[in-house]
């Protein structure tokens, strides 16, 4: 099949940016996951889902608001009550979806190429982030693997933690252009790289 | 060395010489300076002009409460203007100019301004401009003609019109503590929170940390002040838990603990360095604050008291002990408080000659004449300064008897000789911040000043904000606040050791000496004791009407130094205490911001773009690109040397003869999922959507809870419970969050998810005698034939290797399909669309065409549905169901809506064969002159290459009843006027034989 | 102004979208009473104290929020999921920071 376009190819600049004669303080990234998903359980039906999700995956979900994990390949992170959002590196991670989430469970959608996702790494990526948006950053408050939702003006984010300084951040694909050369143009007081 | 400078002694770097000019002068300073400490050196002392008077005017303070010396700072093309001097730091090639004068600031016209003082006493804009013309100027512009020049003479400095190239930014930031203001008590506030584990913001607009604990004198612990301040500023650095954030202004506090400061990034420097902010806006989350904001020192009240070379008290020694600048060398210092002593003895030891304490206390304490005689000064109790004299600078001034009880002058004037005469009239806790947080402020007898009112939101306060004026106070109530800000028990500790000079804080309750001649009490509005009395008689008597009628403590000043002096002088007017008096309210900003912080990355090439799938093809084959809300698309693809009317003629006609294809990704497109989906559509939609079979697609109508039409579009049912809606361009948001709000709040029973997935697929539509064909050639996987896609049939295939989902509806009237891909294969699939279109003469169109055609098929779209029209006079009343409810059906046929007089939607046809405006209104005969009559008006319009004539869809009263009857457009401002014909809306295929093929 | 998402935390108000006075009754779909119609459409509370509302977390997590909030000083005294069935979805304490 075709390879999938990405929509900041024209402003993927490959190489150091900014301010980096001191050192890079940021790498940028997309990760093209192969697959992003979009998991949403009927009220009460929540720890199914979970079960299911861990079913496919192998990630074990944290209780509670915003709770994540990640391996690595895989990736899933709660965005709103009994809503999940799962990716991975391969693509058809939604039909398998299909096959274990049950009509009385959820609903399973495919926005693999709808959402953008980036990465933002490094000892600056809480300082580059809180120039966008209004949330708390820091690790005691956002710990590893946990996810947001969240807006920077008219783009919308969920953002999860999949490191201790790093962040995946999902936009929707129309907006991730845009969204990226604000992060490019806010990451050059710190020095970036884009890989 | 110049002059002024001493030659040790500051926190200046006299290794560092930096170079920069004042109103076109080259002058040279040192590292740590600021504009004014520079210049102050340099000899300058006259640094601008007052605002009504335009009197001259030199450094009245040290700091950001500085009300004279405001400058214009230039940045290439850019001015910023109103800077005080006090809070420039200067560098290598900065540019400053002074304000308020004309042609230059030591020869300045409106000088004479001052002669006729009366003319522009408190009101005087009032009075003038908003009292009746009477006499032979009656009913002439004269009013107009003279505020053009006082509005020239009066004002401070101007803004440029060149484009701001700095960069601005936004900070969220969150924390446990903030700690507002870095003397000792801050200080030790940030120290404390911080070694209990909090997170901590230290925010300082100076800067270098420590407040007055670089210029005291004092010792700490047997180090010097400013050694201790270097030590704890060290200490907070190396924690990771503590943020310092120097040169920056906490200036707005507001709900829920969220607090304003701009931070001066890089105004300091020559050249920001690369990426770097001008300035950075924080906004800050804090869990609880300490103010540690200190107090102002307050000006006394008495004639001539704005003269250059009269300052304040603690700002000499300001300039003496942190910057190593001798103000004048004969110094006299008049005070009604112990708290100038010490000022004289610092400017003492700098070097100057204090040539008397003038006090207006008849006794002060033994202490305090032991301090006038270390500093071997004369000391004159029960004095007062009734004049000073001098031009630019100060050459002397008058002293008298006074009795500070009878608040009376005796015995004869004595004139001494000085050039420099620092004042003080007590201290002002800077309770700014805790004021915008709410309540209001107290008055202390003993302190003669305002305290901070009661809490109204989580903060602390410490140090002289507090009225705590002892560098011990300070630094013990910057412990307990640190403690109590992160909720931990106030533990008692060993006191520091401090070492200071005696000095009782109450001052004596003089605020002014009523003399001859014009004392100041706003120096920067220039507005005199003599106007509170004039506004008193006058009869504005609340603290609030006192402030707007005389503008004291309006602009940048803020009540900073004039508030007490103004509202004492007031009160005795009243005959009232000053509590009962009262004091204004402080709002943000508690100093300045600028506007580019405010807007911060919201500029220019910043605002989001929203991009199709194929918006680089679009670009990069000739499409002249077009912003819809947020969305960039192709509007024509014009070939070399043709108009956009010729581009979407030639696209149109090409679709209709051959085939064209447009992107359609825009259009909204929301998953609805799960059980109970197709009930939910049954009760958003007019029309029925439980009956459309898996595989097809129906024309969709919603309407608002009131009845009104909302939105249209089509919905493909994929599956079972899975069902595509797609919504106008324009309105996919708030269909969005329609559906979302009656799935939450009304029928939180329904087993339906709604999920944008407007991004998830790229749209193609395909239309025109030759797309099947088109479709038949490229499309593997699936027949594209009438039996296997019928209208608005549904079919899956693939187009050179990728998936894609085929619909088979018209927009454009023609024989058309809708080719949906994935969102990454989309440019991919429209390449091979239009490669295998190529034989077939398949153009590509944009959105001219695309207008085009929807108006000769008489479509509807957002100029139509404008939120006051309803089904019915769309002539969508055929998809109103009668079995079953739906939103808007209860409310849609009530009277206003059924009435036969409603604006309904036609066709129109120009009979002059000449072009149509949108907007332009209808009516049933011409008056050029006085047009009126207006029957409906045009809400879309174009050339149709298919009718050869240039029409219209417009709204028009009685609509369909007058089919084939003759009106006019009336245009009055695009002066158009002509005959038209009101037809149907469907103008082409009105059967629609063409699109069923 | 913050409001305190049940889900997400406490958030600026620019993340949110005011939807409406919570104290509307949408009669029957069915029902042709009129009055009662025009009542839920049109007829508005605004008292000068807490008022009770409906807030979409547009900005987030997208769920609808009963909010009671004073409308003379902005005080929100209470915030709930509209729908009681989230109401297992709340944020834990722990992470209950601002
Ligand atoms: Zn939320």
């Amino acid at each position: 099949m075709a390879e999938r376009q990405s929509p900041l190819e024209p402003e993927f600049h490959v190489g150091s940016h900014g301010n980096f004669e001191h050192g890079v303080e940021i790498l940028l990234t997309e990760t093209r996951p192969g697959s992003i998903v979009q998991l949403a359980a009927w009220p009460g039906e929540e720890k199914t889902l979970m079960a299911a999700i861990r079913a496919v995956t192998g990630l074990a979900l944290p209780d509670g608001a915003g709770g994540g994990s990640s391996d690595g390949v895989k990736s899933v992170f709660g965005f709103a009550p009994g809503k999940f959002t799962v990716t991975d590196e391969a693509e058809g991670l939604a039909s398998a979806f299909a096959k274990v989430v049950a009509p009385a469970m959820g609903t399973v959608t495919d926005l693999s190429h709808g959402r953008t996702a980036i990465r933002i790494a490094g000892p600056k990526a809480e300082w580059v982030l809180s120039k966008f948006f209004a949330i708390d950053f820091a690790l005691p408050a956002f710990p590893v693997g946990a996810g947001r939702s969240t807006t920077h003006h008219d783009v919308f984010a969920q953002i999860q933690r999949t490191g201790t300084d790093q962040f995946d951040i999902y936009v929707f694909r129309s907006f991730a252009r845009s969204f990226w050369k604000a992060l490019c143009h806010a990451s050059e007081e710190v020095g970036y790289e884009v890989q | 060395m110049s002059p002024r400078r001493t030659d040790t002694g500051g926190h200046v770097d006299r290794l560092k010489t930096i170079r920069f000019t004042f109103d076109g002068v080259a002058y040279t300073g040192h590292g740590g300076d600021t504009l004014a400490s520079a210049l102050l050196a340099n000899g300058v002392t006259l640094f601008g002009r007052s605002f009504k008077y335009h009197r001259p005017r030199g450094l009245l303070s040290a700091g950001v409460e500085e009300p004279n010396a405001l400058v214009t700072v230039l940045k290439g093309e850019v001015r910023e203007p109103n800077i005080p001097a006090t809070m420039v730091e200067i560098h290598d090639g900065l540019i400053a100019v002074s304000q308020n004068r004309f042609p230059s600031l030591t020869w300045d016209i409106h000088a004479v301004n001052q002669l006729g003082g009366k003319l522009l006493s408190a009101g005087f804009y009032y009075k003038t401009f908003m009292g009746p013309v009477v006499g032979p100027l009656k009913g002439t512009r004269f009013w107009m003609f003279c505020e053009h020049f006082i509005r020239r003479a009066a004002g401070l400095g101007s803004a440029g019109s060149a484009k701001d190239p700095a960069r601005y930014e936004r900070m969220n930031a969150f924390c446990d503590v903030l700690v507002v203001g870095s003397g000792p008590a801050g200080l030790m506030a940030a120290k404390t929170a911080a070694d209990q584990g909090a997170r901590v913001i230290l925010a300082d607009l100076e800067p270098r940390f420590g407040g007055s604990a670089n210029w005291s004198g004092e010792t700490i612990d047997d180090a010097s002040a400013a050694d201790w301040v270097r030590r704890t500023v060290a200490q907070l650095e190396a924690r990771d838990n503590v943020r310092l954030l120097p040169r920056t202004t906490v200036w707005g506090y507001y709900d829920n603990n969220t607090l304003a400061a701009l931070e001066r990034v890089s105004d300091h420097k020559a050249q920001p360095a690369k990426g770097e902010p001008r300035h950075r806006y924080w906004a800050i989350r804090a869990g609880s604050v300490v103010l540690a904001t200190g107090a102002f020192e307050r000006p006394l009240v008495f004639p001539g008291n704005d003269r250059p070379g009269v300052m304040l008290a603690h700002a000499a020694e300001r300039y003496a002990n942190e910057f190593g600048v001798l103000p004048g060398q004969r110094v006299v210092v008049f005070t009604n408080n112990d708290s100038a002593y010490r000022s004289a003895l610092a400017l003492k030891q700098a070097g100057a000659a204090i040539v008397a304490i003038v006090d207006v206390r008849p006794q002060p304490s033994a202490e305090m004449s032991a301090l006038a005689g270390e500093a071997e000064a004369e000391l004159l109790s029960g004095h007062a300064v009734v004049a000073t004299e001098g031009g630019k600078a100060l050459s002397g001034l008058k002293v008298q008897r006074f009795d500070m009880v009878a608040g009376a002058l005796s015995g004869d004037a004595r004139s001494v000789h000085a050039d420099c005469l620092l004042m003080s009239g007590g201290w002002s806790p800077t309770i700014h911040l805790a004021s915008q947080a709410g309540a209001k402020a107290e008055w202390n007898e003993a302190l003669q000043a305002f305290l901070p009112p009661k809490r109204t939101q989580k903060w602390v306060g410490a140090g002289a904000f507090n009225g705590h004026f002892m560098t011990l106070e300070a630094i013990l109530d910057g412990r307990n606040a640190g403690l109590t800000a992160v909720g931990a028990t106030v533990a008692p500790m060993a006191y520091p050791h401090i070492e200071s000079l005696p000095c009782d804080p109450r001052p004596a309750p003089v605020f002014e000496i009523k003399a001859k001649g014009k004392s100041f009490v706003d120096f920067q509005h220039d507005v005199t004791a003599e106007d509170v009395r004039l506004a008193h008689r006058e009869g504005f008597v609340s603290v609030e009407h006192l402030k707007r009628y005389t503008t004291l403590g309006m602009a940048t000043d803020q009540g900073k130094s004039s508030n007490v002096p103004g509202l004492a002088i007031m009160a005795e007017a009243l005959g009232k205490p000053i509590p009962e008096v009262g004091t204004t309210r402080f709002r943000p900003p508690f100093a300045p911001v600028s506007i580019g912080s405010l807007a911060a990355e919201r500029f220019g090439d910043l605002k989001p773009e929203r991009l199709t799938p194929m918006h680089d093809w679009h670009v990069d084959n000739g499409a002249t690109m077009y912003s819809a809300g947020l969305w960039y698309r192709p509007m024509i693809y014009g070939l070399s040397g043709e108009t956009v009317e010729q581009a979407y003629v030639r696209e149109a006609k090409a679709t209709r003869e051959n085939a064209g294809i447009v992107d359609v990704s825009t259009l909204g497109k929301i998953a609805v999922q799960g059980p109970d989906a197709a009930a939910f559509l049954d009760r958003v939609y007019t029309n029925m959507f439980s009956t459309l079979a898996v595989g097809k697609a129906r024309y969709g109508l919603m309407l608002r809870e009131d009845g009104f039409a909302f939105d249209d579009g089509t919905t493909w049912r994929l599956g079972d419970q899975d069902f595509l809606m797609t919504t106008t361009t324009a309105n996919a948001g708030k269909v969005m969050q329609h559906l979302e709000y009656f799935l939450d709040v009304i029928w939180p029973e329904l087993k339906a998810h709604v999920t944008s997935v407007t991004d998830e697929w790229a749209g193609a539509a395909i239309g025109g005698p030759k797309a099947r064909q088109i479709l038949a050639a490229c499309v593997t996987g699936t027949d594209v034939d009438n039996a296997t896609l019928p209208f608005m049939g549904i079919v899956h295939g693939e187009i050179s290797g990728v998936p894609v989902m085929i619909c088979r509806l018209s927009f454009s009237g023609e024989m058309a399909f809708e080719v949906y891909s994935g969102a990454g294969h989309g440019t991919h699939v429209w390449e091979a669309l239009v490669e295998a279109g190529r034989p077939f003469g398949l153009v590509t169109y944009g959105l001219e065409a695309l207008g085009t055609m929807r108006i000769e098929k008489g479509h509807v779209t957002g100029a139509e549905i404008d939120g006051r029209t309803t089904a019915r006079d769309l002539h969508l009343d055929w998809m109103l169901s009668k079995k079953k409810p739906f939103i808007g059906s209860a409310m849609m046929d009530r009277e206003g809506l059924v009435a036969s007089e409603r604006l309904e939607l036609v066709g129109l046809i120009a009979l002059d064969n000449r072009p149509l405006n949108g907007g332009a209104h209808i009516v049933e005969e011409v008056d050029e002159a006085n047009p009126h009559g207006s029957i409906g008006h045009i809400t879309a319009c174009c050339y149709s290459p298919a009718l050869g004539k240039h029409i219209a869809l417009a709204l028009v009263k009685g609509g369909k009843a007058r089919h084939g009857t003759r009106a006019h457009v009336s245009d009055p401002l695009r002066n158009r006027f002509g005959p038209v014909e009101i037809v149907s809306n469907h103008f082409y295929d009105p059967e629609g034989t063409r699109m069923h093929g | 102004m913050l409001i305190t998402c049940p889900y997400c935390g406490p958030r600026d108000v620019i993340e949110f979208t005011y939807q409406g006075d919570g104290n509307r009754e949408r009669p029957d779909p069915a029902s042709q009473n009129f009055e009662a119609w025009n009542a839920y459409v049109y007829d508005r509370l605004n008292p000068a104290g807490d008022h009770n509302e409906i807030w979409q977390h547009s900005g987030g997590c997208r769920v609808h929020l009963r909010v009671v909030r004073n409308t003379l000083t902005h005080e929100i005294s209470n915030v709930a999921f509209v729908r009681g069935d989230h109401s297992s979805a709340a944020r834990r304490k722990a992470e209950d920071k601002p």
